[in-house]
């Protein structure tokens, strides 16, 4: 397509564009706004986006987002290296930390199993998950994979696996905290009747 | 009985030869009657649009839409058991489908059904008895879907964790990875496909006999027998509370032969539905020695009995009879009104003045369809 506006212009729409959630209407929209900004506010964007690009790497332990060899997690000794968490993807480590429940260390899969789109256990870290294990005396796994049949299948997966060496956890499914009976999907119901416990 | 399902007013725009058209249906029998091509089956594609949200006549909805226009248009005004409702629907091929009911959006195709109940037939109905497996199956499906809730969800996630199964499978037998990849897959099987198997056998136990006694009432003869074949068929002896482990332990105990074979090779998705008859001393087999006429009599009887189900639970669905009645003799398409008019909403489509008028002797309105035109 012709350039309507300029070649720049044009660019940042684009690129915009390839955001989730973000469709050629709303790039747009974005574009103008940003450059209708007094100029520092884009450039502390355009900052802040190459500082990430730049610095951000894995952490050689759990593969979070790190600058420089391990993330704060990792890197913070107050932390309990023997008890490891579980995720999918980064994002869910935030929601976790958010909960200020968790003081033990992370572990990043990278995924969850989905052969169909060829996702087989070779293809998450699950070799350095074992090797951690090993090397720092894990004694339980808490797994917080998504409550979908991929995430399902990969924490049962994992839970084959180090069952016999360590004790192994899995996030509750239940009900929303301050949210009506009534309002529950059943599946959620049911699966909170079949997790109750005594009080 | 739950109550009854009732069309009132269809409103049609743009589906097939219809631009534009309204009419007000009575309760009880209406025959829709009229040459080939005058738009008989398109009214009635029009209503199971606005009660099911698909076409029963092809997967592609663009097809339905008329020549010439950009989208089509269903109304229709329907009375459940909870009341009357006003039922929309819009298809166009750019933004999809969109439905709504008493005006308000409506965004799952499930919670749109369950508010409104059909049972349509057509000619091609008849792969329910002589057709392959998967149509016996899909058939009872339907009929689960609609009686029992969560059954579409427990279909769903069957036919994933199988497809994951498989494809880790695959992997193992092409050694991209190691055998325990297959076995989390395994209990998501298990727990879905014990629900499964165990809604079948409900409906079955309350189908068979209705099948038997509507299979004698149209002219098919007594001693009907309708049952699950499971596979594999050593489930048929497992009790219901057994099943999850039954399941597990064929898992287990097949994985090697079906890493071989790349794919899960027994489970609900091969269970066969038996429709036969006692004969003598012997069990006929419908599905493979029926006759043309013996077959299309089953297929009936299994529509009625299912019509019967969910009457019982959901409330009687308005029964659609496509094309049927040319194809029986005098005595059997008698029997067929008999059963079907009088009971609830039926419409039928016909393009025999003898077929219209028996129905109309029955009570059944006659609605003549000509080129686009409708007349009373």
């Amino acid at each position: 397509m012709a350039s309507i506006l300029t070649p720049s212009v044009d660019a940042l729409v684009t690129e915009l564009a390839r955001l989730p959630g973000i469709g050629p209407r709303s790039a747009q929209r974005l574009a103008f706004h940003l450059l209708r900004m007094p100029s520092e506010r884009p450039q502390a964007l355009a900052d802040a986006i190459a500082a990430v690009v730049d610095r951000i790497t894995p952490c050689t332990q759990c593969f979070s987002f790190a600058e420089g060899d391990l993330c704060p997690v990792c890197a913070d000794t107050r932390r309990d290296p023997t008890v490891i968490c579980v995720v999918e993807e980064p994002s869910a480590i935030m929601s976790i930390e958010r909960t200020h429940e968790f003081r033990g260390r992370y572990h990043v899969l990278g995924g969850a199993l989905s052969p169909i789109d060829g996702v087989d256990p070779e293809d998450l870290r699950i070799v350095e998950l074992d090797q951690r294990i090993e090397r720092d005396g894990v004694t339980e796994l808490v797994i917080a994979t998504n409550p979908t049949m991929s995430g399902e299948a990969t924490a049962l997966f994992l839970a084959d696996r180090v069952r016999d060496r360590l004790k192994v956890t899995r996030l509750a499914s239940g009900l929303p905290v301050g949210a009506d009976l009534e309002h529950a999907d059943e599946l959620t119901l049911g699966r909170a009747y079949l997790g109750r416990r005594e009080i | 009985m739950a109550g009854t399902w009732t069309a009132s007013r269809l409103e049609v725009s743009d589906v097939r030869s219809w631009s534009r058209l309204t009419v007000d249906l009575p309760p009880g029998g209406i025959v829709l009657s009229g040459p080939n091509g005058a738009g008989k089956t398109s009214l009635v594609e029009a209503l199971v649009l606005a009660c099911l949200g698909v076409s029963c006549r092809t997967s592609r909805e663009a097809e339905a839409i008329r020549v010439g226009a950009s989208a089509l248009h269903v109304g229709l005004e329907l009375t459940g058991p909870d009341g009357a409702r006003r039922r929309d629907i819009g298809y166009a091929p750019r933004t999809g489908r969109k439905l709504s009911i008493d005006g308000e959006l409506v965004r799952s195709l499930g919670a749109w059904r369950a508010a409104g109940s059909v049972l349509v037939f057509l000619p091609e109905e008849l792969r329910a008895v002589k057709g392959p497996p998967a149509a016996r199956r899909r058939h009872l499906d339907r009929l689960l879907e609609a009686a029992v809730p969560g059954y579409a969800d427990d279909l769903v996630a069957y036919g994933s964790a199988l497809s994951q199964r498989n494809a880790a499978l695959r992997s193992v037998r092409a050694g991209r990875t190691g055998v325990d990849a297959v076995l989390p897959w395994e209990p998501g099987l298990a727990s879905t496909g014990a629900r499964i198997i165990t809604a079948r056998r409900d409906a079955m136990r309350s189908l068979a006999e209705p099948f038997a006694r509507w299979l004698a009432d149209l002219g098919g003869g007594a001693d009907g027998i309708m049952g699950l074949e499971p596979s594999p068929t050593s489930l048929a002896d497992v009790p219901d509370t057994d099943l999850p482990a039954a399941l597990t332990e064929r898992l287990e105990a097949a994985r090697d032969r079906e890493i071989g074979a790349a794919q899960t090779l027994a489970g609900p998705h091969r269970d066969d539905v038996f429709i036969g008859q006692q004969r003598g001393d012997g069990v006929t087999d419908l599905r493979r020695t029926g006759s043309q006429g013996e077959q299309r009599t089953a297929v009936l009887a299994l529509l009625m009995a299912h019509r019967d189900h969910l009457g019982a639970r959901s409330g009687l669905p308005i029964l659609v009879l496509d094309d049927v009645l040319s194809e029986l003799d005098p005595t059997r398409r008698g029997l067929l009104l008999d059963a079907a008019v009088g009971q609830g909403q039926c419409i039928l489509t016909t393009v025999d003045p003898v077929a219209a008028q028996a129905a109309a002797d029955r009570g059944a309105r006659v609605l003549s369809v000509r080129e686009g035109l409708l007349a009373a």
